[in-house]
């Protein structure tokens, strides 16, 4: 086995034990004081039922769904980093986040659901979530449809751009025109949470990071072939028009998905993937692709139990815990000796 | 500990004012207060004229005094007032920045002073929202997005805000530029029930109604105090109280000394947050909020939830609380319009009676039989 090689076994099995670790963790660590015994009677549902609740109902959820964020925001980030080749390029760039907010801005801000549900049917609690898939997927057809007509990549990536802050201003509107109870929902939401998320929210939520996380596995090969440019890309018989469309879905896929449940956790698809990129040493997306999911979860993880340091039931919303974990990290990447372009 | 901190602060300034300045001593400034409850607001005699103290008038202000001087429209001007702290009464057109405002006006039987209001949907009041649809009053939009020349052009004798925070950079400050008075309200911030109703006192000497004002906050606190006894009278085990609703990750929770955490604490009940003392709501992770509630008896003000469901759809884990398993949960929405006005956040800052009754009921329905509930519904 050469030495590069056994970096990436040793990183890749060191992060997967992290993740491990730290999830246990994160079911230790909360608001109310549990020790390890506790938390352990209550997944094999023995013990004090209230101890139960806590563990079963508000940190296994909170874990998990960090996890599938986390997994899920990063590789969205990745795939748009190589698809643009753009190292600041992230899971917002493409309006997506922004979509899912304006149908949440949409429902909260103008007090007239997108969705209503009548209450205590099977898909009670879920209208939010709705109407933030569907402006994320709104806005993941136009960029479809665009990258379908053009041939140069940046062209969409300036049409991204352009909707994500078409999109923002008419939130800004609405915002502008709300009540101060309306305005502070908003902005609790664009903050970012992993805590409100039902079982059945979960199920949904890991059948769609699977399906973007299987796409993006599938395409690993083209995704290393677009690293060497659009030229070499065609000439080893990449189909640039019908790949970009893919990767596109599946990071929407990813992106909305987690937004609709979340909320913007925007930073963390950004800096995961250079995270990785240094960890690994490689861009070969072959280590990249499971080394930058994995990575991912370790940080959203770690970023939860963060956001409990307080302490005494106090919490920091976790998308500013995220940011303040992620910028140093960014910041230390760039300003480093290897420098963020020579990466690509 | 905290309610005797802004007293001393008035009491001092009420000292030193009196001692420079040549006023008339100090026998000539007869307080007009039966009751000197609020901590904020002070109205005092002078010279035929109405002097007005609201200190600390908004959140985390400390040692600010606002000074108006109601001067009856055929009287001299107090010699110690400036110009721009006149205001002359009774008042005729006024515009009103909050709902609270617009309930102490209705309840002296003077709506028709008001000409502008803010935020017209959320009103509850059936004769201000006529007045809305005939266009006999406006709707000035909200603080931050103030329709400035609208509020100009209705030329109002007065407008009163409210100040969430200090507002000399915000835009009502440039309509006080403009000439318009502005009053800033701080009846909010007021945590005492009967504190907050004591500022209807205040709208009773600007409409020209101070009789008619003293005699309903003197019925209202003799009823709230007989309550409290009733209470008090018969000792028994305080219901345990929780309040309030998350929303995804955080639950706001009021502290014990809030307005609603005293009437909890007045109704017989003991709040679960009786403990924390804040000057605001506080953050708290629903984990925590869950934890302590978990074998709550009563739950009070679940947010806008109307039917126990629509807590479920806000966060299915909620029921487990015991409150909720008990169908014990409460919510203020008996009296609200089609678009969600709630006549809770209007008319019982006039009635904490009846608000107090209300919840005497709901906590210690035994002192109380064959009550009919007037501001809350229990959910289904």
């Amino acid at each position: 086995m050469s030495a590069a090689r056994t970096r990436i076994v040793l990183s890749l099995s060191g992060l997967a034990l992290l993740m491990v670790l730290l999830f246990m963790a994160d079911l230790l660590l909360g608001s109310t004081h549990l020790n390890f015994t506790d938390v352990i009677a209550a997944l094999f549902g023995k013990g004090d039922p209230g101890n139960e609740i806590i563990v079963m109902q508000f940190r296994l959820p909170k874990a998990i769904t960090a996890v599938l964020a986390g997994a899920a925001m990063s590789v969205s980030g990745l795939l748009m980093q190589t698809l643009f080749r753009n190292p600041l390029a992230g899971p917002d760039v493409l309006g997506v986040s922004s979509g899912a907010g304006l149908g949440v801005a949409l429902t909260l801000l103008t007090l007239t659901p997108l969705f209503t549900l009548p209450a205590g049917s099977l898909l009670a609690g879920w209208g939010m979530i709705l109407a933030a898939w569907a402006g994320a997927g709104a806005v993941m057809l136009i960029i479809m449809a665009v990258s379908a007509r053009m041939r140069d990549i940046m062209t969409v990536l300036i049409v991204g751009l352009l909707l994500a802050s078409a999109i923002s201003a008419v939130v800004s509107l609405l915002q502008y025109f709300s009540n101060e109870a309306m305005l502070r929902t908003y902005v609790i939401w664009t903050m970012g949470n992993l805590g409100n998320i039902s079982y059945p929210q979960i199920r949904a939520l890991s059948l769609a990071t699977a399906a973007g996380l299987i796409i993006a596995f599938i395409m690993v090969k083209p995704l290393n072939a677009m690293l060497m440019g659009e030229t070499f890309s065609r000439t080893v018989g990449v189909k640039m028009q019908r790949t970009r469309i893919i990767l596109l879905a599946s990071a929407s896929i990813l992106a909305g998905s987690v937004t609709a449940f979340c909320g913007p956790l925007a930073f963390i698809g950004v800096a995961v993937p250079h995270i990785a990129r240094l960890i690994f040493g490689t861009t070969d997306h072959r280590t990249l692709m499971p080394g930058v999911a994995v990575c991912g979860a370790v940080i959203m993880l770690l970023s939860d139990i963060i956001s409990n340091a307080p302490g005494g039931g106090h919490i920091i919303p976790v998308n500013t815990v995220t940011s303040l974990v992620g910028i140093p990290v960014v910041l230390w990447i760039i300003l480093g000796k290897t420098g963020l372009g020579r990466k690509f | 500990m905290s309610r005797i901190i802004p007293f001393i602060i008035s009491a001092a300034l009420l000292i030193s004012s009196c001692r420079h300045g040549g006023n008339p001593p100090a026998a000539a400034h007869s307080p007009v207060d039966i009751l000197n409850v609020s901590g904020r607001l002070k109205l005092e005699k002078v010279d035929g004229a109405t002097r007005v103290t609201v200190t600390n008038p908004w959140q985390n202000s400390t040692g600010k005094e606002l000074i108006w001087y109601l001067v009856p429209r055929d009287s001299a001007v107090p010699q110690d007032a400036g110009e721009d702290q006149i205001i002359r009464v009774p008042v005729s057109r006024v515009v009103c920045m909050s709902v609270t405002h617009i309930a102490m006006l209705r309840a002296l039987d003077a709506g028709n002073v008001i000409v502008g209001i803010s935020g017209s949907s959320l009103v509850y009041d059936s004769v201000i929202r006529e007045g809305i649809r005939s266009g006999r009053i406006r709707d000035v939009g909200y603080e931050g997005n103030l329709n400035r020349e609208l509020i100009i052009s209705l030329n109002p004798d007065l407008l009163m805000a409210y100040g969430v925070a200090d507002p000399s950079s915000g835009s009502t400050a440039r309509l006080a530029d403009a000439g318009v008075k502005v009053f800033y309200n701080a009846d909010y911030l007021e945590e005492d029930p009967l504190a907050r109703c004591e500022w209807l006192r205040l709208f009773g000497i600007l409409t020209g109604k101070e009789q008619m004002a003293d005699s309903i906050v003197s019925s209202v606190s003799e009823t709230y105090g007989d309550l409290v006894a009733l209470v008090r009278a018969s000792p028994g085990r305080k219901p345990a109280v929780m309040l309030g609703s998350p929303w995804e990750d955080v639950w706001y929770i009021s502290p014990g000394n809030s307005y609603i955490g005293r009437l909890i604490e007045d109704a017989g009940g003991h709040y679960i947050y009786s403990d924390m003392t804040r000057a605001h709501s506080v953050p708290l992770s629903v984990e925590s909020v869950f934890r302590k509630a978990e074998d709550a008896d009563i739950w009070i003000n679940p947010g806008t939830a109307d039917r126990l469901s629509d807590i479920l759809s806000g966060d299915q884990r909620m029921a487990s609380l015991r409150p909720f398993r008990e169908g014990n949960v409460w919510n203020n929405r008996r009296r609200i319009t089609a678009d969600d006005g709630n006549d809770y956040w209007e008319s019982a800052v006039v009635r904490p009676d009846l608000l107090l009754r209300d919840l005497v009921s709901i906590i210690r329905p035994e002192l109380l039989p064959g009550h009919v509930q007037y501001y809350y519904r229990k959910l289904e």
